[in-house]
């Protein structure tokens, strides 16, 4: 490694190398320990970096915030990280065009705090924003619960740069909100697990922060009551931004945002059915105030009419702070030594008897269970816990047997060896090789960590 | 290999009623909405199934014969156009809705259904297909997917890859692929994502899962009347700026108004230099004070009257005129040039007073109607095409018009796509090594350039050699760090 040490700290300079990363286990990537740690201070750097690691025949491992780490297998061989979290400029933001281009290492908090003074957002939702990057987020192609009302990073991402296996750097798209302008790229990159190119600087489509918004939160005593409310609204023509189904113990704003302020903003316990366990759906309405309060209206009548056992309505802080622990839910950063977290994907109307599948066998296996799940979506985040490592790989086995796009994001190292990560069905298989083969014919980055 | 060998043999695989080879019915496929370039093809075929696209694809590859898909062949950028001859196939008898899920919020279709059509059909459900191209009348989803089309409400509801779920598309080796189906996390790459936008270069989509989207509670329409272009573009920047999100925001100037006018019976005044046309949608509570808003904005810009279509008939005949606006240029000229681009939207009134200066400087009338809420311009360069100088001149007023936009921090196509007509604007925006990132693409799809070849990269910079270019990565390599 010496030769390789020395060309890179020539690029970066010595405070920005840790040679000997052992002694930082922070930066081990799922229990393996990079051959060197470097924080390049700009794309150029980074470019710079990766092409000199591609010529010594050493592969890349990129690594933002590190809060999804855990997502998919160790790397294979010898590796560098490459951490980004020093690109976190903004590289152009006009507020009046509603666009911002961003280098991304920047953090989502960050981001947010750029565009708040503005009355603009991003609204990805993302799992502890404090950590997360832009460039995480883009290549796990992490979603959050207003997916329904904005789309994900898919619908908002307009422009990307990237440092290719090779050290290239190339870019796509521009910083206008519609753009046929050659192939979208931004989508091959987006949810690509940095398997293909290192993303180092996003422009974004930004959504003006609404002047209004509250959150309806219904207690249910059965899934199915829960599901009923929610192809309920499905059927309406409110238009929610976000309609989240939560099972297990309700999500406690102040534990989990850690900010340790000195008044609950939350419900207390019991309030309304909020503070206890159980089947929730909760409905977030955002824009004008009279939109908004119709929203609480109906939600709240046509919860009543499907059995809810409560219905608490939040605003202002309380509102803001039981958004921000629904999206840590899915979080992979703090995952304990006994859970696993799983990420269910199907159709929207399967839902349901997916997450009735699900809670039917934790109980069976006796194991713990929390959904955070995108109710009109199709989408859940499941965190499993349970000290009997045999129940746990059980309970997997059975599920994965009736849903097959069920993706283990984090959980022990001896499970994730052994079963189909990525679950049973990944389409189109050579096609997607096919590509992995033509970005990174040596597969230099994230090595044996995605599909391919 | 001899044409009527290769005519019998696609008759065989599609049907005697699917191949067209008559010259006189082959010249009505020489050329899509874009006149300026043109193109003959061998033959045509009209298959009626995704096994029979299979077949014709796997023929042509053997063969090494163009394949061109082609839809309602409305594109303006020459995308449907077979540059190099070649076997098109259309998708006009590939015309059927499959199946209508709403529970999933989805419809299956083949590529060939008509847009409109569609959101006829999902009507009686109370769902729409939300991309609305002012062609909806004839144009297919097939071609949307293809071009990434927009349509004026893509400002509040996103351009056609946001409504796409999955597609069926046939590869260049005749095989089948299905990219997704409405499952929203599958593990592997976009390759919707990548399809979508990638204008017929790829393969072929013989079927789509396309989202739907609930109709709206309700609808407002107002027109608000300017006395000119640089009113109505600073009242759209500024309606984005402060945050409010109409459904559409669209522009007609004082020409476009003029083909318009009368046909549509709009009663506008010859006073107005240019309307903005103003929907908001919606749940009905909070509509008005929206509404109101946006008004506030016209006035205080310099609006000179707003005006409400009450009902949903003076609704549809706004919409109408608004729509068919391309159409009745005919009224003012022999032929047009419609350009697209799209400028970030704090740009439009200093791109707009542009356009004007071109149109002076170049002597052509130029009318304007376009997605003003997304900074879409649509310059149409209105000429006599049998004159050589206004020929020529209408060509080097759209370079001016590209050369002002990029200036401004815009794109040389917004959704009409690149084809052959923008295809040397390219390198205005892409380096080679942009560029070949995306020939990347294409070859790990379309290794041999069978589909809709000579098209989209630059002329002379074939894929094939792009792709290449970056396949010697490490001798780049070698060379930047050395
Ligand atoms: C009056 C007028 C108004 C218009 N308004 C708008 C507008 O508001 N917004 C907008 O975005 N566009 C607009 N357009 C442009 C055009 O209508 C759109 O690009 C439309 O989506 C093209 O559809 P089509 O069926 O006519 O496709 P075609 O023109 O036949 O083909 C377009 C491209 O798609 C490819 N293609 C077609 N079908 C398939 C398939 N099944 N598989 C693979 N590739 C395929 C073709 O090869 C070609 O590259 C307008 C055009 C006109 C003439």
């Amino acid at each position: 490694m010496k030769p390789l040490l020395s060309q890179i700290t020539s690029i970066v300079g010595e405070s920005y190398v840790i040679e000997s990363p052992a002694d930082y286990p922070a930066y081990a990537v799922q229990g393996r320990t990079p051959a060197l740690v470097v924080a390049p201070g700009s794309a150029e750097e980074l470019a710079h970096v990766v092409a000199t690691a591609y010529a010594a025949g050493v592969a890349v491992v990129p690594r933002g915030g590190g809060t999804m780490q855990p997502w998919g297998h160790p790397p294979v061989g010898d590796f560098l990280v490459v951490q980004t979290t020093r690109l976190n400029r903004v590289r152009t933001y006009e507020p009046d065009d509603l666009t911002i281009s961003v280098e991304a290492g920047m953090t989502m908090e960050y981001l947010d705090e750029t565009l708040a003074p503005n009355g603009q957002m991003l609204p990805l939702d993302v799992p502890i924003p404090a950590r997360s990057t832009i460039g995480g987020i883009l290549a796990t192609a992490m979603d959050g619960p207003r997916r329904l009302g904005y789309g994900t990073s898919r619908d908002l991402l307009i422009g990307v740069q990237v440092v290719e296996a090779s050290g290239r750097t190339s870019k796509a798209g521009g910083m206008v909100v519609k753009n046929v302008s050659g192939f979208d790229m931004m989508k091959l990159y987006t949810g690509s697990l940095g398997s293909l190119a290192i993303i180092v600087s996003a422009n974004f489509k930004l959504i003006p922060r609404a002047r209004a918004a509250a959150t309806i939160a219904c207690a249910f005593g059965s899934q199915a009551a829960a599901f009923a409310l929610a192809r309920a609204i499905h059927e309406s023509q409110l238009v929610p931004v976000a309609v989240e189904y939560l099972f297990g113990p309700h999500p406690q704003p102040l534990s989990l945002s850690g900010r340790g302020e000195s008044t609950p903003p939350s419900p207390a316990r019991g309030e309304g059915g909020w503070g206890g366990e159980g089947s929730l759906l909760v409905v977030r309405a955002e824009g004008l105030p009279a939109a908004v309060e119709r929203h609480v209206r109906d939600v709240s009548a046509m919860a009543e009419r499907a059995g809810a056992s409560g219905v608490t309505v939040m605003r202002d802080a309380a509102h803001e702070s039981v958004w921000e622990a629904i999206n840590n839910l899915p979080q992979s950063a703090l995952v304990d030594g006994d859970e696993l977290l799983l990420r269910l994907s199907c159709l929207p109307a399967s839902l349901e008897r997916a997450l009735a599948d699900a809670e039917s066998l934790a109980a069976r296996h006796g194991l713990g269970m929390r959904v955070a799940a995108r109710a009109l979506s199709g989408l859940a985040y499941l965190r499993v816990r349970g000290d009997d490592a045999g129940a746990q790989r059980q309970f997997h086995a059975d599920l994965l047997g009736r849903w097959t796009q069920l993706a283990l994001l984090a959980g022990p190292p001896a499970l994730k060896a052994e079963v189909p990560i990525w679950g049973t069905e990944i389409p189109n298989l050579s096609l997607v090789r096919r590509i992995k083969q033509e970005f990174d014919p040596e597969n230099r980055l994230n090595p044996g960590r995605y599909v391919v | 290999m001899e044409r009527t060998q290769l005519i019998e043999e696609l008759r065989r695989i599609v049907g005697p009623r699917g191949v067209v080879d008559d010259p006189h019915a082959l010249m009505t496929y020489d050329a899509d909405g874009c006149v300026m370039d043109t193109g003959d093809p061998q033959v045509v075929v009209l298959p009626t199934s995704t096994a029979q696209v299979s077949g014709v694809v796997q023929l042509a590859a053997r063969y090494g014969i163009p394949v061109v898909p082609r839809g309602a062949g409305t594109g303006l950028s020459g995308g449907a156009t077979a540059m190099f001859g070649g076997i098109v196939i259309s998708t006009a008898r590939m015309d059927k809705v499959l199946e209508v899920d709403t529970r999933n919020g989805r419809v299956l279709c083949q590529p060939g259904v008509i847009n409109y059509e569609l959101s006829q059909q999902l009507k009686p459900y109370g769902y729409q297909f939300a991309p609305d191209p002012s062609s909806q009348k004839a144009c297919t989803v097939g071609g949307n997917i293809a071009n990434n089309s927009g349509g004026p409400h893509c400002l509040k509801y996103g351009i056609t890859a946001s409504h796409v779920y999955g597609v069926e598309m046939v590869l260049a080796d005749g095989s089948v692929i299905w990219s997704g189906d409405g499952s929203p996390a599958a593990p592997g790459y976009d390759l919707t994502g990548v399809i979508t936008g990638s204008e017929g270069t790829i393969g072929l989509m013989t079927a789509a899962w396309l989202k739907i989207t609930r109709l709206p509670e309700a609808v407002r329409v107002v027109l608000a009347l300017f006395p000119d272009i640089a009113g109505a573009s600073s009242a759209v920047s500024q309606v984005i700026a402060s945050g409010l999100l109409p459904a559409a925001l669209e522009i007609m100037d004082r020409l476009a108004i003029k083909a318009v006018n009368d046909m549509y019976k709009l009663g506008l005044p010859e006073s107005a230099g240019a309307a903005l046309l103003i929907e908001v949608d919606g749940v009905e509570d909070g509509l008005d004070e929206l509404l109101h808003d946006v008004t506030g904005i016209c006035l205080r810009n310099g609006a000179i009257e707003v005006r409400p279509a009450r009902t949903l008939a003076e609704q549809n005949q706004v919409w109408a005129a608004r729509k068919n606006a391309f159409g009745a240029m005919g009224r003012l000229s022999p032929t047009y040039y419609l350009v697209d681009t799209v400028v970030p939207r704090t740009r439009l009134p200093y791109t707009m007073e542009q356009v004007g200066r071109i149109s002076r400087e170049f002597d052509l009338p130029i009318a304007n109607v376009f997605h003003a809420g997304d900074g879409n311009l649509h310059p149409i360069i209105l000429f006599d095409r049998r004159n050589k100088s206004q020929n020529q001149r209408a060509l080097e007023a759209a370079t001016s018009v590209m050369h002002v936009s990029i200036e401004q921090g815009g794109v040389i196509s917004g959704e009409h796509g690149i084809g052959v007509e923008k295809q040397d604007y390219m390198t205005l925006l892409f380096s080679t090594d942009d560029l070949a990132a995306m020939a990347g693409l294409h070859q790990s799809f379309d290794p041999h350039d069978l589909f809709n070849p000579g098209k989209v990269f630059p002329k002379g910079r074939g894929c094939g050699e792009l792709a290449a270019l970056r396949k010697a990565g490490v001798a780049w390599a070698e060379l930047k760090s050395s």
